[in-house]
């Protein structure tokens, strides 16, 4: 008999017992059918099942969760990173694992854990607001009105997140529907249908929202959120593939309608746009909204990275190594110095060129530290003398954003920190993100709103949407009304300019002016096709690796892999 | 070597020889017999040769027996190997019995029941109580490493108190749970069996066969561990006193860069990144990149041990008092332990009391009851925090205290190194968790008639687990921020009620039959809660008064409910002890399932065949045992978590304006249609004993096809999931298991054996519904899980420079094999690099005993299999920052191929993940031991009816190429990953503590 023969019978053998259980299956299953019934019942009392999103409360609910997924770009690393890194405004700083983002190399590639995140998250985002679309129709109980305005404002996020994607990936996977059933089924839309698709969610949801400068529930999409996101779609699309001549005529009324129709108001001073305990103010169009209360202020957990429930934290990456400095100790005030991003040379010196009139560079930039730290110490790096001693309060360091002789520098009591010795670690350190509400010095998780969208660029996409069409003297008014305002008081007539001086440069640079470090740069270049030619002039670390393929992230790998045919049927971006 | 029936046939024979038999002049022999420990045996036979003259010894092992001169006596007892002895002219005769290892009336335990060892049908693995109590073990489990073929067990590194990793002929799932089944006197464990005093437990079964585990149905897929403690036996009370104690060392120092290889190491960083000149270290050089506390240290050639500061010297210690006896109708066991192991890290120990008491009482002829009662309290320290890694990291240059004594927080400007030391002062960090079992197996028998009885057993058992959690403001995790705790509580009630119906009869004296049949129902409830806050006021308030804390980050409370529904019926019948057969059925249902697949039926079958009691090798004088045992069956797997078929929402958090805004999205896709795994094995099983049983044990072959596996199946993000919770696809294990044992030499009073086990388990993937998945890393005809990833063929050398530039590499990098050959590195070039899955594994016993001493070492080996060491990426990272495990690495004139120039623009080298991959195979010295057995007489002079005192080595020596050449800890890793850490199968993790070895001195001792 071979062991073979032996598994046959055996197997019979098996078989046939089986077979008589199932027969008498009857017998057993009634009897703990009469014995236990309910005892093998599964009841889910610490989990809430699906359709709890076709109740009024959980079509609510749905909706907040989708607004949590903003999370996922606004305020974070990753949302900066892909938008501050690798421009012509942002180069490296000393630390972070993340340096490739800005230098191009090969390290930049499909396993990017930020991409993927971003990814993952968005998506999570738009099948939720799928879920709230698709169920909608059978919520019963909820008022008409709201009801229209839930489904409005999942299209606003939907939109949101698709125009993100279709900007970092090009042609993306277009889901338009909630995921009932799994499937590996997916492929990469054609960026004009996913243009389309933002253009119709986002003009169906206009009438729907409310027609305010602020939600009543502050933080919700509004009907001035979506028209001021439809004009950067519009702006945004006509440079693309799906560009189509029509697209800055169509950007411009949007974009018009939000300076007239809602009430909102540049602030007087810029210093006050970002002030610390300012983030609710006439000028924030939509912003995404964080808390101090560590419970309100996370992010939804992937598990996937710990950091996840990371709160709003701009404030740790644009900080130079101030706290190891002569005076000097890490405060909340002074922040948690990540010395991530360094502003280029072109930033401090072209575009930042003038700080006689535009108070822009003195509002943006830390320009002094205060001592917290009394002392004696040797000097660091201004070696002009030897030691400097502080009492609480002195000034420790100075950037006066110009180069200093020697001679000069070894006049002051404190250390002097001029262009020429600035390095990776030492720089101008940004003030707009900084976040002194942090319950201590070490707390990662930022508790301000991040403003999204805010009038002063809604001024300035409307009039690119102008300039674009020629429309020169319109395009200027729209421009002085944002430099007026950043002049210092007394400076306004010479902040103006005149239609003559608008050029596409002239434009570029007043971006950068008004928005560095508000994560629209990369977008931007990338917008206006300028973005290799930008990082090889003025960002001396992306200059050598950058090239053509860039203009794309990579998508993530796990994508192409689980993709059914993957890399075939959900092909990877050129280059990576 | 034999059983009784041989026995007896001998007998008869002799009896029939000796009708003609001449008697010759007799003289009188009288002497003790004694057992393997000195002990006197009462009752063993003493016989003359040849003859039907024969005798038992008295209560004192002593006897008395007349003989003719030339004689032979022969000397036996049932579970002892008989002796031979001539007489001729001695009138004293003593002689020591030592157990017959392969004694075939041994009972062992299977599933609900007993059956003798010649007549098992299925593969089963048994370690008995001498195996456990002979190494200063925590958890039962680690006995089993390399002494029970089959049973892969893992540990890696030495936290006190950790949890080895078992898998049983390999993993079939690839769902999170192949871990087996754990039976404690009749009751399947859940949660854990860490609580178990190793010491109480008189034997361990491994069921490995589907014959031998279909009764525990879709319980029994990963196999089954009964463990069985202690019972009283009827006689004399017998107090015991065990007890050792022992050193913990650092096996080894973990080798990272000391202040000089650091200064240059930080200097090589900075050429890489041209801030450094290349040549000859310079002080102006120097001055540039080191701050004066590093220029200092470099001048006086100082030199901080961090991680030296936070080892010690740890001890291992347990001491045990056990009472046991019992009346006719009354049995016990009782017995304390204290056990504590202090691990060589600072912060870690595991401290544990047990109590157990095991009763037994016989109400009348028909009715017994009893109970095996269990109450644990445990104390961990540092499971969460491992204060090592900041050590690992610390710059050596930098000064750890001022000139008055003080500490340093920060000892260089370095923002993030804080000073490690600050990790252990007293109070800046906590991590308790505090663990109180009570388990019991409750017992009540009814002998309704002859053969036919009824069990009714209940198996309550509470579970209350705590970790409290305490970080300080000076410490790394908050560096000057607000002090945060935590609290995390478990609270678990399981239990199990089975009735047990068995019927036992022979019928026509060779006809054996018995019949069992089962109900049983279990149900388990978890409630979990957890409250973490920020800004505790006071440090001295630990995590014992978080409502002052000034934050609430986290608070939440879950419950987790399953139950299952059994019926299981089992007829084992055998003719003449010669032909066996046993047949199985179990039927479970499950709540985990959906409506539609909630019950299924796992059959088995199983034959054996005694070929030795066949009568061409009846009177074989060589064989003592040839059983050839083959089985077939079907068992099922649960292994889902409870919950997975509904489709549920995921909690968010948002908030308008301040106004908080949770919200609820999509989270899982249900599958409703999921249904049970299912395993099949053939399992053909030799059980031989030859040369009178000095080489004896068991050969398995076996192969094990799983079927529906329930597998997380990952999904393209961009349909909103990750992944969801399917059965797909088959999987294989096949391999070879040997046990074998062999007395080598007995000489007089010396006796030399060796016990070895050896498995080999191919595990492989057979088919997958879409080919190979490359989401999922898994790939047919490979195991569950592998290492698929870039892999690094070298370094880039000087004369490679273009070549290495048209990969965007320089000199000095990682050189990536470019496996698609494209000219470009990207993911296509990832490949199949290894797994974690040995290619086979073995264990060595020897043991040698003379008069009163013996001597035992214990290797254990693990052969051919690839590992991921995190513990590389934090330590290995040649950013010429934080230090470094002290690699060979690469610079201009240093053209070496292991490790990558170190270079200050990075955070980690570029490629570094292909650094990580290592070959595992390592071989263990797990234990050395060498004690004395004071003879009775001795030990009866101090008031003792034995003595044995003994020493032991833990772990004196690991052979390991990860740890000889690539600094290395540990080669022993979890197969399957550890749960909630990261921690992936195969991988090491990144927080391992430093391997011991350990010196115990330990005693034992009976009044």
């Amino acid at each position: 008999m071979t062991i073979k023969s032996i598994i046959k019978h055996m197997k019979y053998i098996a078989i046939k017992i089986n077979r008589w259980a199932k027969y008498t299956s009857l017998i057993v299953t009634l009897l703990g059918a009469v014995s236990c019934s309910g005892f093998l019942e599964e009841d889910v009392t610490s989990k809430i099942g699906s359709d709890y999103l076709n109740t009024p409360k959980g079509l609510n609910d749905g909706i907040n969760a989708a607004y949590s997924t903003m999370r996922a770009w606004y305020g974070t690393e990753r949302g900066n990173n892909l938008t501050t890194f690798g421009t012509d405004i942002y180069t490296n700083g000393a630390d972070g694992s993340w340096k490739f983002m800005n230098t191009y190399t090969n390290q930049f590639d499909s396993q990017n854990g930020l991409v993927r995140e971003l990814w993952d998250e968005f998506y999570r985002g738009i099948n939720t607001c799928n879920a709230v679309i698709d169920r909608a129709p059978s919520v019963t109980g909820l008022d008409e009105t709201v009801l229209l305005q839930r489904v409005a404002e999942a299209k606003f996020i939907r939109a949101h997140h698709y125009f993100i994607l279709v900007q970092l990936f090009g042609p993306v996977d277009l889901q338009l529907s909630e995921t009932i059933l799994p499937t590996k089924e997916v492929t990469r839309t054609p960026v004009e249908a996913v243009y389309a698709a933002i253009i119709k969610d986002l003009e169906e949801a206009i009438p729907d929202l409310e027609a305010k400068a602020k939600s009543d529930n502050y933080g919700r999409a509004t009907r001035p959120a979506a028209e001021h996101l439809l004009g950067r779609v519009y702006l945004t699309k006509a440079t693309s593939e799906a560009g189509d001549p029509s697209d800055y005529a169509k950007a411009e009324p949007l974009l018009q309608s939000v300076i007239d129709n809602y009430g909102f108001e540049l602030l007087p001073d810029f210093a006050d746009v970002h002030a610390f305990g300012n983030e609710v103010n006439n000028e924030v169009i939509w912003a995404t909204q964080y808390t101090y209360d560590p419970l309100t202020n996370m992010q939804a957990n992937t598990n996937e990275n710990p950091n996840f429930n990371s709160g709003n934290n701009s404030h740790l990456f644009f900080l130079m190594e101030y706290d190891v400095q002569p005076g000097m100790q890490r405060d909340t005030e002074n922040g948690r110095p990540y010395k991530r991003y360094k502003p280029t040379d072109y930033t401090l010196n072209t575009v930042f060129a003038d700080r006689t009139n535009d108070s822009r560079y003195k509002n943006t930039f830390v320009d002094h530290f205060l001592s917290n730290k009394p002392g004696t110490y040797n000097t660091t790096f201004d070696k002009s003398k030897e030691t400097v001693t502080f009492a609480q309060g002195d000034t420790t360091i100075w950037l006066p954003g110009y180069n200093i002789p020697v001679a000069e520098r070894a006049k002051y009591p404190y250390q002097v920190l001029t262009p020429e010795l600035y390095t990776e670690r030492v720089f101008p350190p940004l003030k707009k993100q900084k976040d002194p509400g942090r319950v201590d010095r070490t707390q990662f998780e930022g508790g301000r709103d991040y403003i999204a969208m805010r009038l002063a660029d809604t001024y300035l996409l409307l009039a690119e949407a102008q300039f674009r069409q020629g429309k020169l003297d319109l395009a200027t008014q729209n421009i002085n009304m944002v430099r007026r305002r950043a002049a210092f008081p007394g400076n306004e007539a010479a902040m103006e300019i005149a239609a003559s001086d608008l050029t596409f440069e002239f434009i570029t640079e007043e971006r950068a002016r008004e928005l560095i470090g508000e994560q629209t740069r990369w977008l931007d270049l990338k917008r206006w096709g300028i973005l290799i030619e930008r990082v090889k002039a003025y960002n001396p670390q992306g200059a050598p690796n950058i090239q053509d393929f860039h203009v794309l992230r990579p998508i993530p790998q796990n994508q192409i892999d689980r993709a059914e045919g993957n890399a075939s049927a959900f092909p990877q971006n050129p280059g990576y | 070597m034999k059983s009784t029936i041989y026995t007896h046939l001998r007998v008869v024979l002799i009896l029939l020889l000796s009708v003609t038999y001449t008697w010759a002049q007799e003289t009188q022999v009288n002497g003790t017999i004694y057992d393997e420990t000195g002990q006197p045996l009462p009752g063993a036979t003493v016989l003359v040769k040849g003859t039907t003259t024969g005798t038992t010894s008295d209560l004192d092992g002593k006897y008395t027996i007349s003989s003719p001169p030339d004689g032979v006596l022969v000397f036996s007892f049932i579970g002892y190997t008989p002796v031979e002895k001539t007489v001729g002219n001695q009138s004293v005769l003593d002689v020591n019995l030592i157990p017959d290892l392969a004694d075939l009336e041994e009972v062992v335990v299977v599933g609900y029941g007993t059956a003798k060892k010649s007549q098992l049908t299925g593969a089963i693995s048994s370690v008995g109580s001498k195996e456990i109590q002979e190494l200063p073990i925590t958890d039962a489990r680690q006995a089993l490493q390399g002494r029970a073929a089959g049973v892969d067990v893992t540990q890696p590194g030495s936290k006190p108190g950790a949890a080895p990793q078992v898998r049983i002929r390999g993993r079939r799932s690839f769902n999170a749970s192949n871990e087996p089944l754990y039976v404690i006197d009749g009751i399947p464990v859940v949660g854990g069996i860490n609580d178990i005093n190793p010491q109480d437990i008189t034997s361990m079964e491994v069921l490995k066969d589907a014959s031998a585990t279909a009764i525990y149905g879709s319980r029994g897929s990963n196999g089954v561990v009964l463990i069985t403690t202690k019972r009283g036996t009827k006689g004399k009370t017998v107090v015991s006193f065990d007890a050792y104690y022992g050193i913990n060392k650092e096996l080894g120092r973990i080798d990272v860069f000391n202040g000089p290889e650091f200064a240059e190491y930080k200097r090589e960083s900075r050429r890489a990144g041209e801030d450094y000149p290349e040549g000859p270290a310079t002080p102006e050089a120097d001055a540039a990149i080191f701050e004066p506390v590093e220029l200092e240290s470099i001048a006086l050639g100082r030199s901080t041990d961090y991680p030296a500061g936070l080892t010690r010297n740890g001890s291992i210690q347990s001491y045990q008092v056990g009472i046991s006896g019992g009346s006719d109708k009354t049995t016990f066991f009782v017995s304390a332990n204290y056990f504590k192991d202090e691990g060589v890290i600072i912060n870690q120990d595991f401290t544990r009391y047990t109590f157990r008491a095991n009763i037994d009482h016989q109400i009348n002829d028909k009715i017994k009851f009893g109970t095996s009662t269990l109450v644990s309290y445990s104390e961990r320290n540092g499971e969460n925090f491992n204060p090592i890694g900041g050590a690992l990291a610390e710059n050596p240059l930098g000064v750890p205290y001022d000139e008055e004594g003080n500490m340093i927080f920060l000892p260089t400007s370095d923002g993030l190194r804080t000073n490690p030391f600050a990790e252990i002062v007293p109070g800046a960090q906590m991590d308790l968790t505090k663990n109180y079992r009570i388990f019991n197996s409750i017992f009540a028998q009814w002998d309704i008639a002859p053969g036919l009885s009824y069990r009714l057993v209940f198996g309550p058992d509470f579970t209350i687990s705590r970790n409290g959690r305490f970080t300080g403001s000076q410490t790394n995790a908050r560096r000057g921020g607000d002090a945060t705790g935590s609290i995390d509580e478990e609270f678990r009630f399981n239990y199990t009620l089975e009735n047990i119906l068995s019927y036992t009869k022979t019928f026509n004296e060779k006809h054996n039959l018995n019949i069992t049949a089962l109900q049983s129902v279990q149900q388990d409830n978890l409630e979990e809660s957890q409250i973490s806050v920020l800004g505790i006021p006071d440090e001295s308030q630990l995590f014992h008064r978080l409502g002052d804390a000034s934050q609430i980050t986290g608070a939440n409370t879950n419950l987790v409910q399953w139950s299952l529904l059994s019926f299981m019926g089992r007829v084992n019948y055998d003719i003449d002890n010669k032909y066996l057969f046993t047949a199985t059925l179990r039927a479970d249902g499950s709540s985990r399932f959906g409506e539609n697949n909630r019950f299924s039926y796992f059959p088995s079958v199983a034959l054996g065949w005694n070929i030795a009691k066949e009568n061409f090798l009846a009177n074989s004088q060589s064989i003592e045992q040839l059983k050839l045992r083959v089985s077939y069956g079907s068992i099922g797997n649960q292994a889902i978590d409870p919950y997975q078929t509904q489709a549920l929402l995921g909690r968010t958090t948002y908030a308008y304006d301040n106004t908080p805004a949770f919200g609820y999205r999509p989270n899982t896709i249900g599958n409703p249609d999921l249904r049970w795994e299912t395993s099949t094995t053939f399992n053909v099983g030799l059980d031989f004993a030859i040369l009178k049983s000095r080489i004896f044990g068991s050969l398995e072959y076996y192969i094990t096809n799983t079927s529906d596996l329930l597998a997380p199946q990952p999904l393209p993000n961009s349909i909103g999931f990750g992944g969801y919770i399917t059965n797909i696809g088959e999987t294989q294990n096949r391999g070879v298991e040997l046990t074998l044992s062999t007395l080598n030499i007995e000489k007089g009073d010396f006796v030399w054996s060796t016990d070895l086990v050896f498995n080999k388990n191919t595990e492989e993937i057979i088919s997958l519904p879409n080919g190979d998945d490359i989401s999922a890393g898994r790939f047919i005809g490979q195991p569950l899980t592998v290492f698929y990833d870039l892999k690094k063929i070298g370094i880039w050398q000087l004369d490679e420079e273009d070549k290495a530039k048209s990969f965007g590499s320089v000199p000095g990098e990682i050189k990536i094999e470019d496996y698609n050959q494209d000219g470009a590195i990207n993911s296509e070039d990832r490949q199949f690099l290894g797994s974690a899955v040995p290619d086979f594994a073995m264990g060595i016993t020897n043991r040698f005993s003379y008069k009163g001493f013996d001597f035992s070492f214990f290797v254990y080996g693990r052969f051919g299999y690839m590992i991921r060491s995190q513990f590389h990426t934090g330590n290995n990272t040649l950013a010429g920052r934080y230090n470094n495990l002290d690699v060979n690495y690469w610079t201009p004139t240093n053209p070496t191929n292991d490790y990558p120039r170190p270079n200050v623009n990075q955070e980690s080298a570029k490629y570094a993940s292909s650094m990580e991959y290592f070959d595992g195979t390592f071989i263990k010295i797990r234990n050395i031991n060498f004690g004395y057995n004071f003879s009775p007489d001795a030990a009866k002079k101090i008031g003792l009816t034995g003595l044995r005192i003994y020493s032991s080595i833990q772990q004196p020596f690991i052979f390991a190429n990860y740890r000889s050449e690539h600094k290395g800890i540990d080669p022993e890793v979890y197969l399957d990953g550890e749960d909630g850490t990261g921690i992936g199968g195969g991988a090491v993790n990144a927080n391992v503590s430093p391997a011991v070895t350990s010196f115990t001195f330990g005693i034992n001792a009976k009044f």
